[in-house]
């Protein structure tokens, strides 16, 4: 089963993971090469130090990072072609599944803006800037 | 009731990130009044238990030695800190790579809502995330009896690594699951500070044009400031660094003291994961470039030239 690494809205980075620890399967986050070969996948994660490759058994959830393909676009084309394609909705009460969600959002507000600072002329101001105002270097 | 925080390790020694996450820890035991202990699953990893017995605040170190948690697969892993899980209110992880690999495990296992990648915590059931690439922050309440977190490092200062004198337990192996093997590790290796814990951090992206010209010119910069080096997402996709060099929504999340950002534009995924650094400088021939918006000071200019004055004055 291949999901994406994390949602671009809520950041929250977890549903791969929860649905290979409810179905039992092993995981493979953040992949950037996957092979299937000898009913076993060999997963290339991209890790904080660099590369790691897993060999898991199947089935198995895999989630995908940036670099593992090309991301293929509809065109038009298809996209006319899905309008004829059939839909099957299905509710979460038909499956038996509680969505009530366990997380309240009491608020949300806008972080502190960052305001733009200054342009320097040239390097030498720069760096009398990062000596003596910021005194960072 | 007390907090269970996970340690981040490589069996030699314990990772900065886990000060932090006890530093989230500390926030929460001090409404509640709970101790916090380090729980740590790896293979010959003495050391790192010696290590986190010295944090600040710990009041125990619970290890689970055996070789089947030497390469730490998140199914082994998550399956141990389930089985520890009694007594906890609040189970979390630094929201590293390894962290967010696991913890959604423990989460689903619990049956209880991860949250994820806090940056504050304002009562113990009641915590700040970034939403939207981190231009919003959300004030979420979880109303799960256990509260699985991950912690977004730059949110909280690091707990003292020196000082503690916390209880060393050995708790018994899970099983080994045997369904994940590690085949190989591909680490960079460099002499240079980790990403998430440099000071300084030299960052290059498209505006380089090439992975030569990223290493003739902005190693000798990062050498001479002992900064690490970074990249924004168009740099790594180019093939200039390894995908660990990854500044942004989707790479590493940092807040440096000073950030110098070298011919990268500033998408909007990119400052995500930088603007909370302390100073940002910016060198871009592009006036108009967002990430001037952002930066302390920016300099109009052209990259090929300015950082080799500035290697060589600083």
């Amino acid at each position: 089963m291949i999901l994406g690494k994390q949602a671009i809205d809520d950041d929250a980075n977890q549903t791969g993971q929860m649905l290979a620890a409810l179905l039992g399967w092993p995981q493979a986050t953040f992949a950037s090469k996957v092979v299937i070969a000898d009913s076993k996948a060999t997963v290339t994660r991209e890790i904080d130090g660099g590369l790691e490759t897993l060999a898991l058994t199947l089935p198995a959830v895999v989630t995908t990072d940036l670099r593992l393909n090309e991301p293929r676009y509809a065109t038009l084309p298809n996209i006319m072609k899905a309008k004829k394609k059939p839909l099957d909705n299905v509710k979460p009460a038909d499956l038996g599944v509680d969505v009530a969600p366990r997380l309240t959002t009491l608020k949300v507000v806008e972080p502190a803006k960052r305001s733009a600072g200054i342009r320097v002329a040239d390097v030498a101001q720069l760096i009398d800037k990062l000596k003596n105002e910021a005194k960072v270097i | 009731m007390a907090i269970l925080v996970i340690a981040e390790h490589d069996n030699a020694g314990l990772k900065a990130a886990t000060l932090n996450a006890v530093g989230a820890a500390a926030k929460i035991g001090a409404q509640l009044g709970t101790e916090i202990h380090i729980l740590i699953a790896g293979s010959n990893c003495a050391a790192v238990a010696q290590a986190a017995a010295q944090v600040a605040g710990v009041a125990k170190v619970r290890v689970a030695d055996a070789v089947h948690y030497a390469d730490q697969t998140a199914e082994n892993v998550a399956a141990l800190i389930v089985a520890n899980a009694s007594g906890y209110s609040h189970i979390l992880a630094a929201s590293t790579s390894n962290g967010k690999n696991t913890l959604p495990r423990v989460a689903a296992l619990l049956d209880v809502a991860q949250i994820s990648d806090i940056v504050d915590v304002v009562a113990p059931d009641t915590f700040v995330r970034p939403i939207y690439a981190g231009n919003a922050l959300a004030t979420v309440q979880s109303a799960d009896a256990v509260k699985v977190i991950t912690v977004r490092t730059t949110g909280f200062d690091a707990a003292a690594g020196q000082g503690g004198s916390a209880a060393v337990e050995s708790i018994a192996a899970g099983p080994d699951l045997a369904v994940a093997q590690l085949v190989s590790r591909e680490l960079t290796k460099s002499a240079r500070p980790e990403l998430g814990a440099a000071k300084i951090i030299v960052s290059g992206g498209r505006g380089l044009g090439s992975g030569e010209n990223y290493h003739a010119l902005l190693e000798p910069l990062a050498d001479k400031l002992g900064a690490a080096l970074g990249a924004s997402r168009a740099a790594v996709d180019a093939g200039f660094v390894p995908n660990d060099y990854q500044v942004g929504q989707t790479g590493k999340i940092v807040a440096p003291q000073l950030y110098i950002a070298i011919g990268i534009s500033g998408a909007i995924q990119h400052l995500a994961g930088m603007k909370e650094s302390k100073v940002i400088v910016a060198i871009n021939k592009d006036p108009d470039a967002p990430i001037f918006q952002v930066a302390d000071y920016g300099l109009v200019a052209d990259l090929f030239a300015a950082v080799p004055e500035l290697t060589a004055a600083v």
